[in-house]
């Protein structure tokens, strides 16, 4: 049986997997799109593909059964150009590395910990602190967080938040059972409802038809004045120019911004992640679309994928089936 | 009935009326925040049948009618309690305890992410400091960590009961024996703390003041944690060995530190004085905070409100919360 990993991120998948993959697996590794002249010969024979990629001008390949992606997006897999009866699975393990930021977000805002700890740092400034009269700054105890998508994503920061004494709403296209300490599941078409109860909102959402622009100025104006929000999805669910009038001109107390409009390309390695400079605002806390990539996050990827490989050697069932074609 | 609220705290402008808006009954009160002006103090004292305040000092006019001494703080430390009168009950409040609790998983969350690290490069345009869209290095998270709380009392099981929901081990250490673990899987008396530090990824030194716990986080304990092992300190700063904390934290013996309490403080005449003889706020692995933890909108409310509430109790002869000790 062979096995083909193709692409960067394959490449490190099957050095962190290799002595978990079964006896008797032929597998190959190949640099796209450097090797791409030896891509016919392991197509034409490889029965398991590993990447995140497979395009419609790739060479056949016939035999495949499995293509394993190494992300949770299949998006740039063209399920065309894939023989039929080939299976298609995604892998996870991000979305407790990603609820983790949002509750972390979550708390630095409402406690304006980058300002507080950095005027501690650079001035010394007691200003907060209770020995001086320091204004209080906010906790998110008794504070009406709301989740824009109740997946797997939403479902892990509800679990995470609850334990905070948050009161908890949650907005999904399709209809969902709300978990223990989640008051109430919204269809997304009755979001403007539970915009209005929110302290924090948070985009957990994926982007697709129903979800790009989701988030524009009426709803931002909808929210709070004075709440927060924060994105981990994917920069197109939220109106980029209404996103900057509300924060620039005080109508949301801030935001956590870890996905972006644009990003950086090779002959740009600094490219801001919008046309605005959200990097200038004091309330906005700003990261490289990076919430998920933790150590942990990569092992449990990793796990999953040698674990699907092993389950079809044996001809087992698999695990994160997303199409057969 | 006759109430003063004194000091820098209780005497704060707009204490009084934030705690008065929450009673019931009808309050005579006077505000006096400076309690060195002894000219205002010999009178209002004579006259207090309840003190707001977090401090008594030993050299106080008489105050012959006090029933109350309700501190607006929970620790006692600074009440002077044998120059109060005969017959005066001292009630503290609690309520910071869920705000300490949010700073600590804020910090440990935001220490394991390398938040500051990353935001910091974001700003400076570096997309490959974390990973995600730049490549990079992967950064940690709390999942599965050993969360060690030195002193397991109301903070320590707020953190606890935050942290398991993040699939956090919880170990504790406490002076007096635990009836209900609550949280925690395994219980160490504070005489064992080093056997409890090694299991630990974060400490959270959650301890009050006292002779047991006074430096006990020396070099020696230090060198017993694991090299990556991050220290929050929200208890008291003389709990942790100046000296020997700023030394491991930049030898890198171990990972880094949030630290919120101080072992110095400002004063009017050095209103930015640094919290330390040491230059802690030099070091890229230290999180430093003025000691506003608990500094919440959330915690001043439940404060308030506890005061609130004992003085109408007193009003209406029922039995006070909060009680630390009767003279």
């Amino acid at each position: 049986m062979k096995a083909l990993f193709l692409g960067n991120v394959a490449a490190d998948t099957a050095a962190g997997i290799k002595d978990e993959l079964p006896a008797g697996l032929d597998w190959e590794i190949l640099n796209d799109p450097v090797e791409r002249a030896l891509l016919p010969a392991a197509a034409a024979e490889a029965e398991i593909l590993v990447s995140n990629r497979w395009l419609a001008e790739y060479p056949p390949a016939p035999k495949l059964r499995l293509v394993q992606s190494v992300a949770t997006g299949v998006e740039l897999i063209d399920l065309a150009a894939l023989p039929k009866g080939c299976a298609v699975c995604n892998s996870f393990g991000h979305e407790t590395a990603i609820a983790e930021y949002v509750v972390m977000a979550m708390l630095a805002l409402h406690h304006r910990f980058f300002q507080i700890a950095g005027e501690f740092r650079e001035r010394s400034s007691w200003a907060t602190s209770w020995v001086q009269s320091g204004t209080p700054h906010g906790e998110v105890r008794g504070s009406t967080l709301g989740i824009v998508g109740y997946g797997r994503v939403g479902r892990e920061v509800a679990r995470r938040a609850a334990p905070f004494g948050c009161r908890i709403l949650a907005a999904n296209r399709s209809p969902r059972d709300a978990e223990p300490g989640v008051e109430r599941v919204y269809p997304l078409a009755e979001l403007d409802r539970m915009l209005p109860e929110c302290d924090t909102v948070a985009i957990c959402t994926a982007l697709g038809p129903q979800t790009a622009g989701l988030i524009d100025a009426r709803q931002l104006a909808l929210m709070k004045p004075g709440a927060f929000l924060i994105n981990i999805a994917r920069g197109q669910v939220i109106d980029e120019d209404a996103l900057y009038a509300a924060l620039s001109g005080g109508r949301l107390g801030g935001a956590a911004i870890d996905v972006w409009w644009q990003y950086p390309s090779p002959g740009e390695p600094t490219r801001r992640g919008s046309r605005h400079d959200f990097h200038a605002l004091p309330n906005v806390i700003v990261t490289p679309h990076n919430s998920g990539w933790t150590g942990g996050m990569v092992r449990r990827r990793w796990d999953e994928i040698a674990d699907n490989i092993n389950r079809f050697a044996r001809g087992e069932s698999l695990i994160n089936l997303v199409v057969r074609t | 009935m006759k109430t003063l609220f004194l000091g820098n705290f209780g005497g704060r402008p707009g204490v009084s009326e934030a705690i008065l808006a929450k009673t019931a009954e009808k309050f005579d009160a006077s505000v006096l925040f400076d309690l060195g002006d002894s000219q205002r103090l010999i009178p209002v004292l004579a006259d207090a049948e309840i003190v707001v305040s977090h401090i008594w000092k030993k050299d106080f006019p008489a105050a012959p009618r006090l029933k109350l001494l309700q501190s607006v703080a929970a620790g006692i430390d600074l009440i002077d309690v044998p120059s109060l009168p005969r017959g005066v009950t001292v009630c503290n409040v609690a309520g910071h305890e869920q705000a300490i609790a949010e700073y600590c998983l804020m910090t440990m969350l935001a220490w394991s992410h390398r938040l500051l690290d990353i935001a910091a490069a974001f700003h400076g345009g570096v997309w490959s400091t974390g990973g995600g869209a730049g490549g990079g290095p992967t950064h940690g998270e709390i999942l599965g960590k050993t969360i060690g709380i030195v002193g397991y009392g109301k903070i320590g099981r707020e953190v606890a009961k935050r942290a398991v929901g993040f699939g956090c081990k919880i170990v504790a250490a406490n002076r007096s024996p635990i009836a209900e673990k609550g949280d925690a899987s395994e219980i160490y008396p504070l005489a064992e703390l080093d056997r409890m530090l090694p299991l630990c990824d974060i400490v959270v030194i959650a301890a009050g003041l006292g002779p047991e716990t006074t430096g006990i986080i020396d070099a020696r304990r230090l060198g017993v944690m694991k090299p990556t092992a991050f220290l929050i300190n929200i208890g008291r700063a003389a709990i942790a060995d100046e000296e020997a904390l700023y030394a491991a934290l930049k030898d890198n013996k171990i990972g880094g530190a949030a630290l919120d309490v101080w072992w110095q403080y400002p004063t009017p005449t050095e209103p930015n004085r640094h919290g330390s003889r040491l230059p802690f706020h030099e070091l890229p692995n230290v999180i430093l905070t003025p000691h506003c933890s608990s500094a919440t909108d959330g915690a001043r409310d439940r404060r308030f409100g506890t005061v609130a509430a004992n003085l109408d109790r007193l009003v209406r002869g029922e039995a006070l919360n909060n009680i630390v000790l009767r003279t």
